[in-house]
């Protein structure tokens, strides 16, 4: 082999190289083989939902989805022969299934702004709904005192399941102690609790016994009772992510167990430990029997969160959603176009606040 | 002059050579005696007498999987944190045995610093907060914390580079900086004795003779205990050798230590010749 020296001569034809992505092409014969399995399968389908009244579901499920299986099969055979079937399957399954659930997502998030959206008004969302009656029109009133409710239930709760939560995902992870097998099995059954059990709970040993009134307080220990399991066992899962090599180099520093834990592994899984919060809010946000029961109703807005009966938004929407105005009906949709609005408010925050790195 | 005070005389000196024949050339920092670690039932070290004398550098040489890592995890405490560990015999420091029952292993593990196989800067910090997270995890105090920063990056070879960006997270850094950096993290509590366990391991030729030049500088302060599978390495950076092996089944040992000039130019067991040579391991 000859040594080969840097030939400026070819400099000028280096620079004037255009760059590509080579493996991205494909061969003529293929483009055309995944044109056909697309649009043949898709033509069919239309062809019949014009001239015949098979109902939609059916057409898609029981027609178009062999349809498109047996022409991708097809299709990969052709390119790829035998090896390309098993390909195309599974990847015409996983586009499918991917494209269901979008499906599902869109329709929930597209009933709710189709039937909820005439309510929505800046009044609708500060005042509430003293002086308003059912048969009221949506020019008046509101659900202030219900976000209000839902904000300060979840604050609550979040006040005491996550640092109970948190500290419990950090007796399994790093204290390793003797009762971790338990400890675990009873987050796991915890998990398992009906939310209107978890009422029940709060209703009999809190407000029956006159400790405290129907509450944000008491709304907020029912759903404690239901958020601490999933604060827990996220937040398990991220703290065994943080590598080993992390809490021996703490140690290794002369840290106590204590320091590395707070210093070094909670702040290393920060992101992961938020995520354990916000799935813990997102898990109860939208449950209504804990709060018929622990929490109660009002039409006021209520800021003390001991005194008296609160409204929240899950509440709000079961006590409108069946009466027969529909004004009401109206406003019971557009409440649940606006929880979900703010769990995706409360997602967004989440994902910010847990992006800020270290350092500029 | 009489003949009795001659012989006087004479008697001192003969003392006073095998003294420091005994010690060598500096006081022992570190020393272990019988020392048998177990892993549950398995004993995977036997017999281990080895000291280390204050301000020198001494190399862990041997195969994979001969006890080398967990050797040099018992001299700071380390070991006990795996489930399942066993231990017998004893290590001193300072003349004291680290695993009596009022030996708190956090100031064990402040005099006796370590630096692992893999950087593991914390990456939660930024490369400042990393060098000074000693301090805050150990609670200890020191002044200027400015001045603690510039000197042991310097001492770790990694304040040119870094001088300007000390804010900025510790995990943008390259490998062989991160290593530097946490050579510096280990340093800024004042450590008598660092524990190195195979320390360029994972870097290039460049940034492995900045870590050497680093480790030579450092001993002229503090006692390095350092594990490499790097003939070149020991050599190049350590005053004495120890051969770790662990023959089929059996638990590993020392087959010989002493001064590094020896061990690699003179062995006295055909095994050691061997090792160094590169005939096997």
């Amino acid at each position: 082999m000859s040594t080969t020296t840097f030939d400026p001569a070819a400099l000028e034809q280096l620079q004037q190289q255009k760059s590509g992505r080579p493996w991205r092409k494909k061969p003529a014969r293929f483009t055309a083989s995944v044109t056909l399995a697309v649009v043949i399968p898709a033509l069919l389908v239309a062809a019949l939902f014009l001239t015949s009244d098979i109902p939609v579901p059916i057409l898609l499920v029981v027609i178009y989805l062999p349809l498109q299986l047996i022409a991708s099969g097809i299709a990969a055979w052709a390119t790829k022969g035998t090896r390309g079937i098993a390909d195309s399957v599974i990847i015409v399954n996983a586009i499918g299934a991917s494209l269901f659930s979008i499906v599902v997502l869109v329709s929930v998030i597209g009933s709710l702004v189709v039937r909820g959206l005439r309510a929505l008004s800046p009044h609708f969302l500060f005042q509430n709904s003293v002086y308003i009656s059912p048969s009221t029109p949506l020019d008046y009133g509101g659900i202030g005192h219900s976000l209000v409710g839902t904000l300060l239930i979840v604050f609550i709760a979040s006040l005491i399941s996550v640092p109970i939560g948190i500290a419990t995902a950090v007796y399994i992870t790093e204290v390793r102690g003797r009762a971790v097998p338990y400890v675990r099995f009873f987050v796991q059954a915890m998990s398992g609790v009906p939310s209107v059990v978890a009422g029940l709970f709060i209703l009999t040993i809190v407000v029956a016994t006159g400790a405290f009134n129907q509450s944000a307080f008491a709304g907020g220990l029912a759903y404690a009772i239901l958020m601490l399991p999933t604060v827990a066992r996220t937040a398990e899962e991220v703290l065994k992510l943080v590598p080993d090599d992390l809490r021996t180099g703490a140690l290794a520093l002369g840290s106590t167990r204590a320091r590395t834990v707070l210093r070094v592994v909670i702040p290393a899984a920060r992101t992961g430990i938020i995520t354990a919060v916000i799935l813990g809010v997102a898990r109860v946000i939208g449950e209504t029997a804990p709060l018929l029961l622990a929490a109660g109703n009002n039409d006021q807005t209520v800021l003390n969160p001991f005194g008296s009966p609160i409204s929240s938004v899950p509440t709000y929407i079961f006590n409108n959603v069946a009466l027969p105005y529909p004004d009401a009906v109206a406003r019971a949709w557009g409440s649940a176009l606006v929880l979900i609005i703010l769990v995706a408010i409360l997602f967004t925050l989440a994902r910010v606040l847990g992006r800020g790195r270290v350092g500029r | 002059m009489s003949t009795t005070e001659f012989e006087g005389v004479m008697e001192l000196d003969i003392e006073g050579i095998e003294q420091s024949a005994l010690h060598q050339v500096s006081p022992t920092e570190m020393e272990t005696r019988d020392l048998s670690v177990w892993f549950g039932r398995r004993k995977v070290l036997e017999g281990v007498n080895i000291s280390f004398p204050k301000q020198t550098v001494t190399a862990l040489i041997g195969p994979s999987g001969c006890g080398k890592s967990t050797f040099i995890r018992t001299l700071n405490r380390l070991h006990e944190l795996i489930p399942g560990a066993a231990l017998a015999g004893s290590v001193l420091y300072e003349g004291k045995d680290i695993y009596d029952a009022d030996v708190d292993p956090v100031h064990i593990r402040l005099k006796v610093g370590m630096v692992f196989q893999k950087p593991n800067p914390f990456p939660s910090m930024t490369i400042r907060g990393n060098v000074l997270s000693g301090l805050k995890l150990s609670g200890m105090k020191r002044d200027n914390h400015d001045d603690i920063v510039e000197q042991t990056l310097t001492a770790a070879g990694l304040w040119a580079e870094v001088k300007d960006r000390l804010g900025s997270a510790a995990g943008d850094l390259s490998g062989g900086q991160q290593q530097r950096l946490v050579i510096a993290r280990a340093l800024a509590v004042q450590p008598h004795v660092l524990l190195m366990d195979e320390p360029c391991s994972a870097l290039d030729p460049a940034s492995t003779l900045k870590i050497e030049e680093t480790i030579r500088e450092l001993s002229k302060e503090i006692t390095i205990i350092i594990v490499t599978h790097n003939m070149q390495q020991a050599v190049r950076v350590s005053d004495y050798t120890a051969f770790f092996l662990a023959e089929e089944g059996t638990p590993g040992h020392v087959v010989e230590q002493g001064a590094t000039t020896e061990i690699f130019g003179n062995p006295q067991q055909q095994r050691t010749l061997d090792y160094v040579n590169g005939r096997f391991g």
